[in-house]
């Protein structure tokens, strides 16, 4: 038998290694795991799509565990604040005490490696190298046992383990003989020879704390059915006298102090946690997995990353796609948050392209390796609304099929109305299916007969109700106005446009003051404040830079703005609190902008 | 039955397994700004005449007692004169400054000021001052002050009593620190009530002021369901007995007339032991001062304002002080 | 109707209310201050009970006292099922009244621990928890081979029964006396088992648990 001892000197950071940290039994759907590490709690959760998340456990917001929380399939929700979580990326997809204020990028939970290998979950905190292949595992099938949790160190369970005696039938009065093997310096390998029979069991001891530990099992072999349960009993039983044993020898050893993993800072500060922290980047790399026709006229895309995994799809968000002639456009994403590891487009071929959609649906090809920004979300979705109506036209049926998915899976109230030509040039159609009764189709209407839709649907607001509209410019207005005439109030209205289509006027110029840099500038006639904000070093986030998405948006603190964007609603304009920086101007001669 | 308890158990983390029970010691409070305070000892309702009884205030084992003519002992704990033992007065060596205050005694272990924080609502003629329970929780004073001063965990933790989904929006409201008494207040607070306080059947958008007059005691006080123009007050005042276990006192003072007492003691402990598995579960446990430790948003301006007076105040005993 | 003298902290009173609610049977609760007020120790309730406990229940002036005695009378009078106390098979029936005796132990151990925890009662911690981890290895080791078997419940039949019930409130809470439940991964699960039952009501200090992954699930 190797001595442990002898292997210690040469061995790896328990840090650096994979540790198993659960049985895959132990991950029912809809279940947190509480487990633990050298010392960290995790929250380990199954989504719905099968993906083993490993998470620290604890909420980044007060610290409360996340093992107390929910696991919704493809969100956990923190049992504190409400506050969601994505499947995959960890990041939070909803705060209910903002429900309108998309959550920061950043506020994103601690994750740890995972893999799912011999009925086992594998992770580390730090683990250097890919999860361990044993070939003895590999030969044949394999039985995990019941994991047994004991109070005491690594060391000390490995040294009894080494000694671990079990029959090759079950029966308790007959104990084999066995011989063990150090494997590293976790596991080991005890095998039991009985009458020229032989049967091994894989020890991998987790070490939970200081004092703690749990043995994970796997038996080289798999029983028939009627020897199974009778073989997993008989090592539960034999682990459980070995485990007293243990547990006696723990009391007379000197304890050791429990681990005390640090806990990450957050990588921002509190107030500056709503406010976007990047700019116009093509930060990310990523490659069309997928590209089909899903209607006439419309193409999908799914993005998958290369590298990095993609950042939380928030229900709204877009992304700037950089193209491979150079344009930059935005498209929204259709798939909700937690919903795989990619990001889906509906692309639709525009008549009079500038070079955009066009090279997506021509040039770009599946394979393509294509710039894309992190996703920004200026179309974020309520989740406090008591019922939710969606209102498509046309290809902005985007935005809205990622919040149907939130909503749905949410258990929320919510309707999709759909306004196309034809059923033809419905997109995603296997999408729309899976909403069945929610979606309502208004196909080849006038513009007459849209407008009377809209009023049918819009009639009867009641306290609480939220309605988000995307679609061509008429369509959008007609549903602005008619809603204003219903008596929706402008804060229960949301507007995505995909771009603007006011004229706009650049003629006047004015002055522009900087109130936290102190620092004053001129605005000429044909230039946007934008520009010269940008030509005099100061960095701002933009996206359509067109007046439609919302994402330059500054706030005023002194002067009279002249709206000419389509992203601020008409009492956001009168208040006259924030202006979009690329296209909208000042009608007085000094504007103070609160930068 | 009742015991006050005097064995100070420890945290939770070391209670999982009774192995680690041998591990760490209670902890001293040496903090000026915390000794130097009124602390609450117990609701001087359950102070019986004539015995010693003892609890543990900041690691230190101090006992007190009551005599016949009503006046109040306390003293650090001197095995010469065990709880349980009949009280004498003279046999005390060293006596502990005493408070009778709120339905609670009080004592210090410094050199406190002179009076307790004001809560002028306790004289009202026609209100009732409660002492709703005294609640043993494995948290540090600060989590369970934080908590107290939240309004967004109703829907949450509070279901259908005093939130509910979808009301979970926590619109801005205003945070002070009065210069005078050097407290922190939160004014101009609403929200959703489904069920506003133990008297209410229906839902509404409820009035709210936070106080907080001590690192280690809070008032909330909210719409009264019968006169809006006066406000009920609700008060948590925590005894630490160690930094990462407490023992909370909850105290009302009500304009209700109707309900009984014990109607009103239940619904408070409700409330509390509803809380109480989510001040179990937070990691560290000890309330970090430092502003990146956790992810605070805008409707936690009442929060970071409390760590940063904490911090201003050199509390140092139940956080974690910034580094 | 029925009334239950109660308390709304109280695990003993909440089996009560549990199994009620799960039968959807009404009742109506008659709280007793029993903390502060030691309302359950004087002289009026002694008239109800001269243990001075609770709950109790006064079932159309039937009194029947002691938390599993009733609920082997509410499910026998009110399951018209008869699975919650399964009369009909002996083995069902010697396993229900095994198990409840076993939720004796854990109400001895781990809410005794919750209750000197809370409430300040003199009971020794260390052996109240030491005496519920010894509990818990035991019932983690039996739900772990009773999912083997596809069996989702503490007695070997395919629907719940009260034991169940009566062993469920006194492990849910145990982390109130200092007693975690990290190491008993079959009972963590089988405690969201237990919430999801049709008309589970929580207590204060429980949460709900997320609803079961629909079967024709799509992702």
């Amino acid at each position: 038998m190797a001595c442990f001892q002898r292997l210690e000197p040469m061995s790896k950071s328990l840090t650096n290694l994979w540790h198993p940290i659960a049985s895959a039994e132990d991950l029912p759907y809809r279940h947190i795991f509480q487990g633990q590490l050298l010392g960290r709690e995790l929250a380990v959760w199954r989504a719905d799509d099968d993906f083993v998340n490993i998470w620290e456990n604890r909420c980044l917001h007060r610290g409360v565990r996340l093992s107390i929380g929910r696991n919704e399939g493809l969100e956990l929700k923190c049992q504190y604040h409400g506050w969601r979580y994505a499947n995959r990326s960890a990041g939070c997809t909803y705060i209910p005490a903002h429900p309108a204020d998309a959550p920061a990028r950043t506020i994103c939970n601690r994750t740890f490696p995972v893999c799912e290998r011999y009925g086992l979950i594998w992770s580390g905190e730090d683990p250097t190298g890919d999860p361990p292949e044993i070939s003895l595992l590999e030969k044949g099938r394999t039985l995990p046992l019941r994991s047994i949790a004991v109070n005491a160190s690594l060391n000390l369970v490995l040294e009894h383990l080494a000694n671990y005696r079990f029959s090759l039938n079950g029966d308790p009065g007959n104990l084999a003989v066995t011989t063990a093997d150090y494997l590293d310096q976790c596991s080991l390998s005890v095998t039991a020879t009985c009458d020229s029979k032989q049967s091994t069991v894989l020890f991998f001891v987790q070490p939970v704390d200081s004092n703690r530990s749990v043995i994970r099992g796997v038996l080289c072999s798999s029983p028939t059915d009627s020897e199974r349960l009778l073989t997993l009993r008989h090592h539960s039983t034999e682990l459980s006298h070995l485990r007293e044993k243990v547990e006696l020898d723990a009391l007379k050893a000197p304890l050791i102090q429990p681990m005390t993993p640090t806990i990450e800072q957050v990588p921002i500060t509190s107030y500056e946690i709503m406010m976007p922290s990047s700019g116009r980047k093509a930060s990310l790399r990523v490659q069309v997995l997928r590209k089909w026709v899903t209607a006439e006229g419309i193409v999908g895309l799914e993005l998958e990353s290369i590298g990095k995994p993609l950042p939380t799809p928030q229900p709204g968000a877009h992304i700037d796609v950089h193209l491979p002639n150079g344009l930059v456009r935005q498209y929204s994403l259709t798939n909700a948050p937690g919903q795989g590891s990619l990001y889906r487009l509906g692309v639709k071929l525009e008549s009079d392209s500038r070079g955009g959609s066009s090279c997506l649906h021509e040039t770009v090809k599946e394979g393509d390796v294509l710039a894309i920004s992190e996703p920004r979300n200026n179309f974020s979705l309520r989740r406090d609304a008591v019922k939710t109506l969606l209102v498509a036209g046309g290809i902005g049926v985007t935005p809205l099929l990622s919040m149907a998915h939130t909503l749905r899976n949410n258990k929320l109230d919510y309707e999709l109305h759909y306004f196309a030509q034809t059923d033809g040039h419905l997109a995603f159609p296997e999408v729309l299916q899976e909403f069945g009764d929610a979606v309502v189709l208004h196909l080849g209407l006038s513009p007459e007969a849209t407008s009377k839709e809209l009023t049918a649907l819009l009639l009867g607001y009641k306290s609480a109700m939220h309605v988000y509209v995307c679609g061509p410019g008429p369509m959008l207005e007609a549903a602005r106005r008619i809603a204003s005439e219903e008596g929706w109030p402008d804060t229960a209205v949301h507007f995505e446009y995909f771009r603007n289509t006011i004229e706009i006027d650049s003629s006047s110029s004015f002055e522009v003051s900087l109130a936290r840099s102190a620092l004053t500038l001129e605005i000429p006639s044909g230039k946007t404040i934008l520009e010269i904000l940008r030509a005099n070093g100061i960095t701002l986030m933009s996206s359509c830079e067109q007046g439609a998405c919302g994402t330059c948006e500054v706030p005023v603190v002194e002067g009279d703005p002249e709206h000419q964007d389509v992203y601020l609603n008409d009492s956001e304009k009168a208040a006259g609190q924030r202006i979009m920086t690329c296209v909208s101007r000042a009608k007085s001669p000094r504007l103070v902008l609160d930068i | 039955m009742l015991k006050y308890r005097h064995v100070r158990n420890l945290g939770f983390g070391g209670l999982e397994h009774p192995v680690m029970n041998l591990l760490g010691n209670p902890e001293v409070c040496t903090n000026g700004a915390i000794l130097d305070l009124w602390h609450p000892v117990v609701p001087t309702s359950e102070i019986e005449v004539g015995i010693v009884r003892q609890v543990v205030l900041l690691g230190q084992a101090v006992s007190y007692s009551l005599t016949a003519p009503g006046t109040y002992f306390a003293w650090r704990t001197d095995p010469a004169i065990p709880a349980g033992t009949v009280f004498m007065p003279s046999v005390v060596t060293e006596n502990l400054p005493v408070l009778h205050r709120y339905g609670y005694l009080w004592t210090s272990l410094g050199d406190p000021s002179e009076s307790l924080f004001e809560i002028p609502e306790y004289d009202e003629p026609d209100r009732r001052n409660i002492h709703a329970a005294t609640i043993g929780v494995y948290c540090s004073a600060p989590r369970a002050v934080e908590n107290f001063l939240d309004l967004g965990h109703f829907p949450y933790v509070h279901t259908g009593v005093l939130g509910i989904e979808p009301h979970t929006e926590v619109v801005e409201y205003d945070v002070h620190v009065d210069p005078e008494n050097n407290e922190l207040w939160a004014t101009n607070c609403r929200f959703f009530q489904p069920m506003a306080a133990a008297t209410s059947t229906t839902g509404k958008t409820v009035g709210y002021e936070f106080r907080v007059p001590h690192p280690y005691c809070c008032l909330l006080y909210k719409t009264s369901p019968l006169d809006s123009s006066r406000v009920d007050a609700i008060g948590l005042f925590v005894r630490s007995v160690a930094p990462d276990y407490i023992e909370a006192n909850m105290f009302l003072s009500l304009l209700d007339e109707s309900s009984s007492d014990s109607f009103i003691r239940q619904f408070q402990q409700l409330i509390f032991a509803q809380d109480k598995p989510i001040l179990e579960n937070q990691n560290p446990k000890l309330l970090p001062l430092d502003p990146r430790a956790e992810t605070p948003v805008r409707s936690d301006k009442l929060a970071i304002a409390y760590r940063r007076w904490l911090s201003d105040l050199g509390v140092t005993y139940g956080v974690l002080p910034k580094t | 109707m029925i009334k239950l003298f109660d308390y709304i902290l109280s695990v003993n009173c909440y089996k009560q209310r549990l199994i009620m609610s799960i039968l959807d049977v009404p009742f109506e609760s008659i709280p007793v201050d029993f903390y502060p007020g030691l309302e359950h120790k004087g002289e009026e309730f002694k008239k109800i009970n001269p243990l001075g406990h609770i709950p109790v229940i006064d079932d159309d002036g039937f009194m029947l006292r002691d938390a599993h005695a009733i609920l082997v009378y509410l499910a026998s009078k009110y399951d018209p099922t008869g699975l919650w106390y399964p009369v009909n098979s002996p083995e069902l029936v010697g396993e229900t009244t095994q198990w409840m005796l076993f939720a004796e132990g854990t109400t001895n151990t781990a809410s005794a621990a919750r209750l000197h925890v809370n409430l300040g009662y003199e009971f020794d911690i260390d052996s109240c928890r030491e005496g519920a981890h010894r509990l818990f290895r035991v019932l983690d080791e039996h739900l772990w081979f009773r999912e083997q078997e596809n069996r989702d419940w503490v007695c070997s039949g395919e629907h719940p029964t009260i034991a169940d019930i009566a062993i469920f409130p006194d492990v849910i809470l145990s982390e109130e006396g200092g007693i975690a439940r990290i190491d008993y991964p079959a009972i963590r699960r089988w405690t969201d088992r237990v919430k999801r039952l049709p008309g589970f009501l929580p207590m204060p200090g429980i949460f709900p648990t997320a609803d079961a992954r629909p079967l024709s699930h799509e992702v």
